[in-house]
């Protein structure tokens, strides 16, 4: 049988990291195929180049035989392609019908829409899911009264109102019930036996082997493996996944700088477990965490592993008192640490270096030196107004040497400098309010080689120093560098905990994958 | 794989003429073109008087200025009202007796800050778009004006006040011009010099980040609305003191003009860029504008519609500027 998709080579660079480099994926018609790998193995990227909204940098795309240019998702839809991915992209105000045909409106003459036709059309491409709306077809109701799960269902159904050849489904299942992922299931299997090909992407293992023909595994942008579902085991798979040269079947790629070779380095150069307990954490639960205890010493690195989007972030923004809690609290140095705004937590010596750098770190169009001051400049005005220009250069200037910055003057924006020098700047206003805790997450994402490494230094010196350091990270391996333990979490909960010894690579991909789905939410 | 290297700030190197320079550039060449029309307009008498009516203007786009920098489409359009509340308020208060002008100044103030306050909260806590909550205020503060009017306004300035805005101390300058420079310098320390200034551009420039870093972004804003009201309630007393006595609609034609003073002088409305010297050479460049088509004789409709243009004009001169905004 040939094959109904070929993507071969295909490459994708953002800024300084290189997403994609030379994947390639061919399935079949009438097959469900799993695309696996770990954190920032480009599954996602992947997917998207299929659905036309990341064009990338080079290779080749066939469908059919014939080359297939994918410029955008309008060329992706008249190839018969369609995605549904984990965040919703449903217009709440619109009506669930609304939502199914949009961009597909049935016109009559003039333009005009036909409404009795929109509504067949939403309803037949709906049918198959009543059992996930308890049998009752919502058509008439605005999607943002639906519950997630009804709402990724209809995004599921949009997409097949464009009955697509090739049918992407991105994380599709994370926010369903139970019986909602059995329906899906159904639906998906009819569609198989359509000849449609269906190409899945999911962290829970168990649905994969449930689903799914082969499997292509991506490992750092690149197709390790294809297997065949039905004689592989959970393990082989996993073993894909982290780079374990020895077993791998299929034509290793030349490691990238070491990625591999310190996949089963021992624990190294750690302070373990040396202060008293600082920070106390006590069944922590939000919309997206459940239940979350923990402790951690002063001078203590606690990494946060998992997948991505299990609620390593949320975590992080609970603690600095910007989410939501509804139930749970934390001490720190035995006093209660207040969680109900972040300058209430920053005041209490909490400190945040949040994921996304543009949108919660720093202020592009704002000089420097004000990024710099802004987190502790209170400590130095007077009367907690009035600022002196020469102290808060001097505090500046201080943390521009600490942390080696590479800038032309404090005056400059800060949207002028590198992405690893942004970083810097972002744990340098953190540092001037010498904070007792400092939470950290993904501090290192798309910095270059160099400035990770400097930045791993900096969390290793804020350790020696005594501070609390919570890390979280996508980067296997820079937990494994860099944490005295590592929590790893499960769709909002703590999964497993992993100590000195056993923090390597292996064990966090397997401890991250390996779990059956806990009850869903 | 090269590693992405530092790249060196080169832009900020290049020197490019900002929006200060520009405005002040085009108020020059008004003041020339101005010169060249009529003979004597350019004159010292002539332009002293021109800087007194830009400062009134100016002294109100402070917290217009304070507003537009915080950013979340901040801006307050019923300045113009509270002045003239002020104003009202401080006339009938002082009664033309130097003995009143305390009481009178403190009450017509307090009343202002009352009025930002509540704009502020409906900002904030409420969540009403500026444009809306300051608009609707508009209308609940010519309410107020009415009922404590009873539609005749009444007292007159005291005279302290009067000589203090219009005598003429040093160099043959009214007064009204060193209150003027006090108040832009506050305005500018605030900004510049302050926590309060800070965390303003950090909220204007990216909220989510501000409060992130601990500002307590909420309590920034309606202090921007507080501030804004109350150096609008300033400029009422002092149009008080030049005027001697006041009429029900004193300074409500500033509402707009404070609006495109700040927007001349180079304040993002996006909020987070910009400065209160900039708002000044604005409002200057406004007047000097305003006095030239006056002197031109030119007709009301066509004397709006070249302002509107010299606007279009300079914010297409700065639109450049924004590309660094990411």
């Amino acid at each position: 049988m040939s094959a109904l998709l070929e993507m071969t080579g295909v490459r994708k660079r953002y800024g300084g990291v290189q997403a994609l480099d030379g994947a390639s994926l061919t399935a079949v018609r009438g097959e469900v195929h799993a695309l696996l790998g770990p954190n920032g193995s480009g599954k996602s990227t992947l997917d998207k180049t299929l659905a036309g909204t990341v064009v990338p940098d080079s290779g080749e795309i066939r469908i059919d035989g014939a080359e297939a240019r994918i410029g955008g998702p309008r060329d992706a839809h008249a190839l018969g392609i369609a995605a549904v991915y984990q965040q919703l992209s449903v217009v709440g105000d619109l009506t669930v019908t609304q939502n199914v045909v949009l961009g597909l409106e049935p016109a009559r003459r003039l333009g005009f829409l036909d409404h009795r036709a929109a509504r067949v059309r939403a309803a037949t491409a709906l049918e198959r899911f009543a059992a996930a709306f308890s049998g009752r077809l919502p058509l008439d109701r605005p999607a943002a009264s639906l519950g997630p799960g009804e709402q990724q269902i209809v995004e599921v159904a949009k997409a097949l109102a464009r009955e697509p050849r090739v049918l992407v489904l991105d994380e599709a299942t994370a926010s369903l019930h139970k019986e909602q992922v059995e329906v899906l299931f159904e639906v998906v299997r009819e569609l198989r036996a359509a000849g449609v090909l269906v190409v899945f992407t999911s962290h829970r293992l168990d649905e994969v082997f449930a689903l799914c023909d082969r499997a292509t595994v991506l490992r750092n942008g690149r197709t390790v493996a294809t297997v065949d579902l039905s004689s592989t085991t959970e393990d082989a798979l996993v073993q894909l996944m982290v780079a374990a040269p020895a077993q791998t079947p299929v034509e290793t790629p030349d490691a990238p700088q070491g990625a591999s070779r310190h996949v089963e380095a021992p624990v190294s150069g750690r302070t373990a477990e040396s202060g008293a307990v600082a920070l106390v954490v006590r069944g922590l639960t939000t919309d997206r965490l459940r239940d979350v205890s923990f402790t951690v010493r002063a001078g203590e690195v606690l990494g946060l592993g998992g997948l991505q989007g299990q609620g390593q972030s949320e975590l992080l923004l609970a603690l600095f008192g910007a989410a939501r809690i509804t139930a749970g609290d934390a001490l720190l140095d035995g006093k209660a640490l207040p969680l109900t705004s972040p300058a209430r937590a920053a005041r209490a010596g909490v400190a945040l270096v949040p994921g996304d750098r543009a949108r919660q770190g720093m202020f592009a169009s704002r000089p420097i030196q004000e990024n710099l001051s802004l987190a502790s400049m209170r400590r130095r005005a007077r009367l907690k107004l009035a600022l002196s220009a020469a102290a808060e250069r001097r505090a500046a200037r201080s943390m521009v040497e600490r942390l080696s910055i590479k800038i032309g003057s404090l005056n400059d924006p800060v949207a002028t400098l590198s992405g690893g020098n942004q970083q810097k700047v972002v744990i340098g206003k953190w540092l001037l309010d010498q904070p007792r805790v400092v939470l950290l997450d993904d501090p290192a994402k798309g910095v270059d080689v160099a400035a990770k490494e400097e930045i791993y230094a900096i969390v290793r010196g804020l350790a020696a120093e005594g501070a609390v350091v919570i890390l979280n990270s996508s980067d296997n391996r820079e937990l494994t560098e860099l944490s005295d333990r590592v929590l790893v979490l499960f769709e909002g909960a703590v999964a497993e905990e992993l100590t000195a010894a056993s923090i390597t690579e292996n064990r966090l991909v397997s401890s991250a994958l390996r779990l059956a789905p806990g009850e869903t939410l | 794989m090269s590693a992405p290297t530092v790249e060196a700030p080169r832009r900020a190197l290049a020197w490019r003429p900002g929006p200060v320079a520009l405005a002040g550039a085009v108020a020059v060449v008004l003041v020339i073109a101005g010169e060249l029309v009529s003979p004597g307009f350019a004159g010292y008498g002539q332009l002293v008087n021109l800087m007194r009516v830009a400062a009134f203007l100016s002294v109100i786009a402070i917290g217009q200025t304070i507003v537009i920098i915080a950013g979340g489409g901040g801006v307050d359009l019923s300045v113009g009202k509270v002045a003239t509340f002020a104003a009202i308020i401080g006339s009938r208060v002082m009664a033309g007796d130097d003995a009143n002008i305390v009481p009178a100044v403190a009450l017509a103030l307090l009343v202002a800050a009352a009025i930002g306050l509540v704009n502020g909260l409906g900002v904030t806590l409420l969540r009403i778009p500026p444009f809306v909550m300051t608009l609707g205020m508009i209308g609940v503060v010519q309410g107020l004006i009415l009922a404590y009017t009873g539609g005749q306004a009444s007292g007159r300035a005291a005279p302290a006040l009067t000589s203090l805005v219009n005598g003429r101390i040093v160099f043959d300058l009214p007064g009204l011009l060193f209150l003027w420079l006090l108040l832009g310098l506050l305005a500018v320390w605030l900004l510049r010099r302050t926590t309060f200034g800070w965390n303003l551009y950090a909220v204007g420039a990216n909220r989510a980040a501000a409060e992130l870093t601990g500002v307590r972004a909420g309590r920034t804003l309606i202090l921007a609305y507080v501030l804004s009201a109350t150096f609008a309630g300033l400029a009422g007393i002092l149009l008080l003191g030049y005027t001697e006595s006041v009429f029900l609609d004193l300074a409500d034609q500033y509402m707009l003009p404070s609006v495109a003073a700040v927007v001349i002088g180079g304040t993002l409305l996006a909020g987070g860029i910009g400065g209160y010297a900039g708002t000044a050479v604005g409002a200057i460049v406004l007047t000097v504008l305003q006095g030239l088509l006056t002197t031109l004789d030119i007709g009301g409709a066509w004397r709006t519609i070249v302002n509107g243009v010299v606007l279009l004009v300079l914010l297409s001169l700065y639109g450049r500027q924004r590309r660094l905004r990411s």
